[in-house]
């Protein structure tokens, strides 16, 4: 883990990162410690106020390694710009959580680095794999009711092309009672663990996960934070968005607040709190985002239809 | 090693997950020509399955079954030529609605739920996809269309009315061979007229255009293509001798042209103008190669709105 001592680099037009010196936390939180970050610098036009502007679990803005290394990636939908400039790396065995204002363009990052949409701009690697390279929960995960769960999972084993034990996999959600249920008699919590699930099918290096906790009751929540915990702790780096921040002060290894198209800041949650003074994460957040808090992000321009 | 510190030590998933072969673990990974293989398999067992336990879908089948059965039944079964003769037409209209029915929604489902960007996440090739989709349902849809023809056919001998028509009552040119030539070229043009549904299924965007689209490109297949020969006819850019070969770019003219052509016994030779075969077994053809690539084009390049 790695706090950078510097302030934040504001450009006119959210230039990426520059480098930074860090200092290491090691220990400070072990998993953490894979957030090489050789980059560090908060993109876009607000003066970050010298905080928040380090590395977190590989925040990076230039080059970077880990499975995940997404560097100046800019998307458009027309004339509407959602993303201007996204830099970060994520290492393996990490969980990074993507915060922000609804309309932020958490779930158009989180499409990118899931290979469903193309930037713009900019680059993004995902770790190759000889199978599934990314396994991916929609923000509202859908499938098809007149199956069981071992048929669904049945089905997306082929498409992986290795072979799983259906129930292992139910297992690591909790839904291992529910295999020969159809999808359609789920509750939405369960269909979003069975969601998640599905996700693991493959043992895709990376997690893509849009709101996993979306919905669900605090109980729900509590364990669905678990189960990405323990994907991350398995080995998997999950990057995921959501707005429950009990959660991801939990389970987080980097909060990376994105807002105004670019990450204002990225860090650990201890880390975000300590700097902002805040007692709570949400307290922390609200400090880095440019616009009202608990307002909604509303950018002009429209969507053109040519989009993605 | 602490809690978080497992990164570089894949853990088994669960307690109970000794199958579980862990992140680097892809020892039960297939060849990739076995894996395209049961890929292909799998989305055409889901497309099978979904059809067959949805009442939508059953419904449909059995619509198309009764008036199958109930139109040549209600003039009486007079023989297999005036079976083929009566079901022409409306087997010639019934069954582009059957294929659009069972194919229209086939890709626009997936997207619209969310589940076709689940699939992309695999390591799925678009024209898997479709190729896979598309043969589930082809499966499902020539259940549909041959069900009603099979009873018909077995019900024909057992209920022949005797002398009922001029046709019926030439014995000699009578037989079974030439409802199995219009089973088999029903059913070709059953899956034919499924790859269009399958390329409209994949180019709408939402389900209100994905309606619009089907109905349009519906009165198109059946209608559309037929309108454009007559409308050439009446210009004079179609002559006595392109006219058959025109009629075979179109679904539904091919179609009747092969059936007059080779199950009909030659009865073509008496009605109206039949498309030219080879023409029509191109055009079919072509129209079933263009469906599915344009359905395989369309797949990937959807945006959930």
């Amino acid at each position: 883990m790695t706090d950078s001592d510097s302030t934040a680099t504001d450009t006119e037009e959210g230039a990426s990162a520059t480098d930074h010196p860090a200092d290491t936390a090691g220990g400070e939180r072990p998993a953490g410690d894979a957030g090489t970050g050789n980059g560090d610098a908060v993109t876009g036009e607000r003066d970050t106020g010298g905080t928040g502007d380090s590395e977190g679990a590989g925040y990076t803005g230039g080059a970077a390694s880990g499975p995940v290394v997404v560097d100046s990636v800019r998307r458009s939908f027309g004339d509407l710009t959602v993303l201007s400039d996204v830099s970060f790396s994520a290492p393996a065995g990490t969980v990074n959580c993507f915060v922000g204002p609804n309309g932020s363009g958490k779930t158009t990052l989180l499409r990118i680095v899931a290979g469903l949409l193309a930037p713009t701009g900019g680059r993004v690697d995902v770790a190759g794999a000889s199978g599934r390279s990314v396994g991916y929960l929609p923000q509202s995960p859908s499938f098809r009711p007149q199956f069981t769960l071992r048929e669904t999972l049945g089905f997306y084993e082929e498409l992986a092309g290795v072979e799983i034990d259906p129930d292992a996999v139910l297992a690591r959600v909790g839904l291992e009672d529910v295999a020969d249920r159809r999808v359609g008699e789920l509750s939405g919590g369960m269909t979003r663990l069975f969601g998640i699930a599905q996700a693991t099918v493959g043992e895709p290096p990376v997690l893509v996960l849009d709101e996993p906790s979306s919905g669900l009751d605090p109980t729900m929540t509590e364990h669905v934070g678990t189960v990405i915990r323990e994907l991350a702790d398995d080995g998997h780096t999950v990057v995921l968005a959501t707005h429950d921040l009990e959660t991801v002060d939990r389970v987080a290894d980097t909060v990376l607040v994105l807002d105004d198209g670019v990450v204002q800041v990225a860090d650990s949650p201890e880390t975000l709190r300590r700097e902002t003074d805040s007692e709570t994460l949400t307290h922390a957040v609200a400090q880095y985002l440019v616009g009202e808090v608990g307002g909604l992000t509303v950018r002009t321009g429209s969507r053109g239809d040519d989009d993605e | 090693m602490s809690e978080r510190d497992a990164g570089s030590e894949p853990a088994s998933a669960s307690d109970g997950g000794s199958a579980d072969p862990g992140i680097d673990g892809r020892e039960g990974a297939r060849p990739w020509t076995d894996r395209r293989v049961g890929q292909v398999l799998a989305l055409a067992q889901r497309e099978f399955d979904t059809v067959v336990r949805t009442r939508t879908y059953a419904g449909l089948a059995l619509a198309f079954g009764l008036v199958v059965v109930a139109l040549p039944s209600l003039g009486g079964l007079a023989g297999y030529l005036p079976l083929v003769l009566d079901l022409l037409t409306p087997v010639e209209v019934l069954v582009p609605v059957l294929a659009f029915g069972f194919g229209a929604w086939t890709v626009l489902a997936d997207a619209q739920s969310g589940e076709l960007d689940v699939v992309r996440t695999y390591p799925v090739e678009r024209s898997t996809y479709v190729v896979g989709a598309y043969l589930g349902r082809a499966v499902a849809l020539l259940g549909a269309i041959l069900a009603p023809l099979v009873v018909l056919g077995v019900a024909t001998p057992l209920f022949r009315e005797p002398a009922t028509s001029v046709l019926a009552s030439h014995g000699t040119v009578d037989s079974p061979v030439y409802f199995l030539r219009f089973g088999a070229l029903t059913s070709i043009y059953g899956l034919v007229t499924l790859a269009l549904a399958m390329a409209v299924s994949s180019l709408a965007r939402s389900r209100r255009s994905g309606v619009a689209a089907a109905v349009l490109a519906l009165l198109v297949v059946v209608l559309g293509f037929d309108l454009l020969v007559v409308f050439g006819v009446g210009q004079g850019l179609l002559g006595p001798d392109t006219l058959s070969l025109a009629l075979g770019a179109s679904p539904p003219a091919a179609f009747r042209g092969l059936v007059l052509r080779t199950a009909a016994a030659g009865l073509f030779e008496a009605g109206p103008p039949a498309a030219n075969a080879v023409a029509s077994g191109f055009g079919l053809a072509g129209w079933l190669v263009a469906g599915l690539s344009v359905a395989a084009g369309g797949a990937w390049s959807r945006v959930k709105r």
